[in-house]
């Protein structure tokens, strides 16, 4: 049985955590004030790796394209992981990228990354960008079998396929779990709702045995750290960056505000008069399902 | 590129077991009224083709035509009866490329044609991901999550798309996407590289669409529309993904059994821990189920384990990246109404919103404004509600 292979590709965001974030008066982001972390989706695509390491003894290799700073967001992600390998794709030219162009530089990178990957992990979707089309987009670049949605996943090693499980939503019909057999390599972009199990002792074992390892490696990360500029990487020049990038930004504008839809009562949350009318009409539209 | 290269709108349709999607209609819905002014404007006669894959699926096509599809690009195979992604995005980007298809749709432009003009997907679980693929596939622009569509001639100047020379783009399609803060609006396009260093054609101009902001046209029986029947050509390795099982499960946070639901923002930052108790209780005197806003769901608060992990959940996300619900009485605690929460809970028969800013954007969707601080208004709500109910029982 050969050594399994994972990759995973992840993003630096703004931290939209209270005390850390900060909004401009009109509302929207002020990114100046606003530090920068490893995303939250592609932390829990991380931990799937993590999942893989432990209980498959895989080796990860996590990518990322940003700036120079991002070197310390890959630091976390190997104290998250116990990377083997971290990969910064760091160039001025990348700069401007839309999705498909950024994907054509992850598609590149993870070609560079250290043996044949088996699979390649993402998160759901940027807190800020949130389009959710990089990772399928790197997918069908790379031409692997691209599993969007994952909750769940197992490999066999005997037979190299993977076993997935993938929550669907069918709006305004239904929701679907899905499981879906796939022979390796796969692109998985895990859903928000993963966790990984690790249930027996041998496997409770290995995860402690890798968070220390973990540990150590994080310390002394710039050894694991590779910084590849577009050359290296061998991007097509044509295809990365404002050039390779289809769409454009036309214009950024503040939503206008739309007509009032409703045309609301207003109540002085003090007063408990008026709450106390308010109170009576609500559940007298409720009545039949309050009154027993 | 020259007149016929690329034409129509192609709308990608979604369906379960042959019940379409509410969004696929709507999409049709928006691409018919902008091809109505897209025909009349340039005196042409562009289609709106739906794009079918599925497997007994001779049904769907007439009422896609009904709802405003000139043409209906049909795959019915086996292999299609459930969504594969590569499958899918293999068939189709066959179909938009296909000059056959193109042939049968409009006879006169068949030898010069390439690729659709538009494409829309929807923005769900499934055409989020199908949509970047395609357009991977197809190698041109997708912009995501879009909530207005115009169609223009505009003057650009770009150094990289024009050289630097103002140039006229005709016929863009310029696609508009709220932001995560839903305050801002990002209008992305497509564009041609026209920038004679090196010439490059982008389309289709492509976009997934929000559920729920576009209107399904009345739908009309005696609408006429062609129904062209496409047979894919699959690889064996493909097909090689085998869908195991499939479940349907109901979330466990279910929405629909109870009359009023109870959900709250990022109002609750001064003391999230103490609040969300409050709205717990607020919504156990109301029988009632809680809800909250997508940026809840990234755990902004340090709270304890056991709220983070019942409360702070993507299955509780009501709006455009969660749940569409209307209960008789929403109940809208320290949200500020970004147009995304908003898309999920119009349709509630009575919305009350508990808000201290009068200018939120909450304030012009509701029928109640409660104007004050939720540490203050809500133990006054239970308790008047507690004391009504006695009364109502006695």
């Amino acid at each position: 049985m050969d050594q399994i292979n994972t990759a995973v590709i992840v993003k630096l965001e703004p931290d939209f955590s209270e005390g850390n974030v900060s909004y401009n008066p009109d509302g929207t982001l002020n990114r100046a004030e606003t530090k920068n972390i490893l995303g939250p989706h592609s932390a829990i695509a991380v931990s799937a790796a993590f999942y893989a390491k432990v209980k498959y003894g895989a080796k990860i290799s996590i990518g990322t394209m940003g700036p120079p700073v991002a070197e310390s967001m890959l630091q976390h992600a190997q104290l998250m992981s116990d990377a083997d390998e971290l990969c910064l794709y760091s160039d001025r030219i990348f700069a401007g990228a839309d999705t498909l162009a950024t994907a054509e530089v992850l598609k590149s990178g993870v070609q560079k990354m250290e043996g044949k990957m088996d699979i390649v992990f993402s998160g759901h979707r940027a807190s800020d960008g949130e389009t959710g089309q990089t990772g399928p987009q790197t997918a069908w670049k790379l031409g692997m079998t691209f599993l969007g949605h994952v909750i769940d996943y197992e490999i066999n090693l005997e037979n190299r396929t993977v076993r997935a499980k993938r929550l669907v939503r069918m709006q305004g019909v239904y929701d679907v779990v899905e499981e879906i057999e796939a022979p390796l390599p796969v692109f998985i972009a895990i859903d928000p709702s993963y966790k990984p199990k690790f249930n027996t002792v041998s496997q409770r074992l290995d995860y402690e045995k890798y968070q220390k390892e973990a540990g150590d490696r994080a310390q002394n990360f710039k050894q694991y750290l590779k910084v590849f500029n577009a050359a290296q990487i061998e991007a097509d020049p044509k295809l990365i960056g404002i050039s390779g990038s289809p769409t454009i930004v036309y214009k950024v504008e503040r939503i206008p505000k739309g007509k009032a839809t409703r045309q609301a009562e207003i109540i002085d949350g003090s007063n408990q008069e008026q709450i106390r009318k308010v109170v009576a009409r609500l559940l007298q539209s409720l009545s039949t399902v309050m009154i027993k | 590129m020259t007149e016929g290269d690329y034409r129509h709108v192609y709308v990608v349709i979604e369906h379960e077991e042959g019940t379409i999607l509410q969004v696929s209609l709507e999409m049709l819905g928006e691409a018919r009224r902008i091809l109505d002014d897209f025909n009349k404007k340039y005196s042409s006669k562009e289609k709106v083709v739906a794009v079918l894959l599925g497997y007994n699926i001779k049904d769907i096509p007439k009422t896609l035509i009904q709802h405003g599809a000139d043409a209906v690009i049909c795959a019915d195979n086996p292999e299609l009866r459930y969504i594969r992604n590569t499958i899918y995005t293999k068939t189709i980007s066959q179909i938009a490329s296909d000059r056959d298809i193109a042939a049968k749709i409009e006879p006169e432009y068949a030898v010069q044609f390439k690729r659709p003009r538009y494409m829309f997907f929807a923005a769900d679980s499934i055409g989020r991901h199908l949509s970047a693929t395609v357009l991977a596939h197809l190698e041109s622009g997708l912009a995501s999550d879009i909530n207005k569509l115009v169609v223009g001639d505009l003057q650009i100047t770009h150094q990289n798309k024009t050289g630097g020379k103002p140039l006229t783009y005709e016929k863009t399609l310029e696609m508009y996407r709220p932001d995560f803060s839903g305050f801002l609006w990002t209008t992305i396009l497509c564009l041609d590289n026209k920038n004679p260093a090196m010439p490059k054609d982008y389309h289709p101009q492509a976009c997934s669409i929000i559920p729920g902001v576009f209107e399904i046209i009345q739908p009309d029986p005696n609408r006429d529309g062609k129904i062209i029947e496409y047979t894919p050509k699959f690889d064996e390795q493909d097909l090689k993904v085998k869908i195991i099982d499939r479940k349907i499960i109901k979330s466990e946070i279910d929405f629909d059994s109870h009359k009023t639901i109870v959900s709250f923002g990022r109002g609750v930052k001064d003391s999230p821990e103490q609040n969300i108790k409050l709205i717990e209780q607020l919504a156990a005197e109301l029988d009632a189920q809680i809800g909250i806003t997508l940026p809840l769901s990234k755990r902004p608060f340090s709270v304890s384990q056991t709220v983070d992990s019942t409360y702070l959940i993507p299955d509780r996300v009501i709006g455009t990246s969660g749940r569409k619900v209307n209960p008789k009485l929403y109940i809208a605690v320290g949200i500020s109404g970004a147009m995304q929460h908003i898309a999920g809970m119009k349709e509630s028969e009575i919305i009350v919103a508990i808000n201290p800013d009068e200018n939120a954007l909450i304030k012009d969707e509701c029928d109640v404004f409660i104007k004050g601080r939720m540490e203050d208004v809500i133990p006054v709500l239970i308790e008047e509600i507690q004391k009504q109910k006695q009364v109502v029982q006695a």
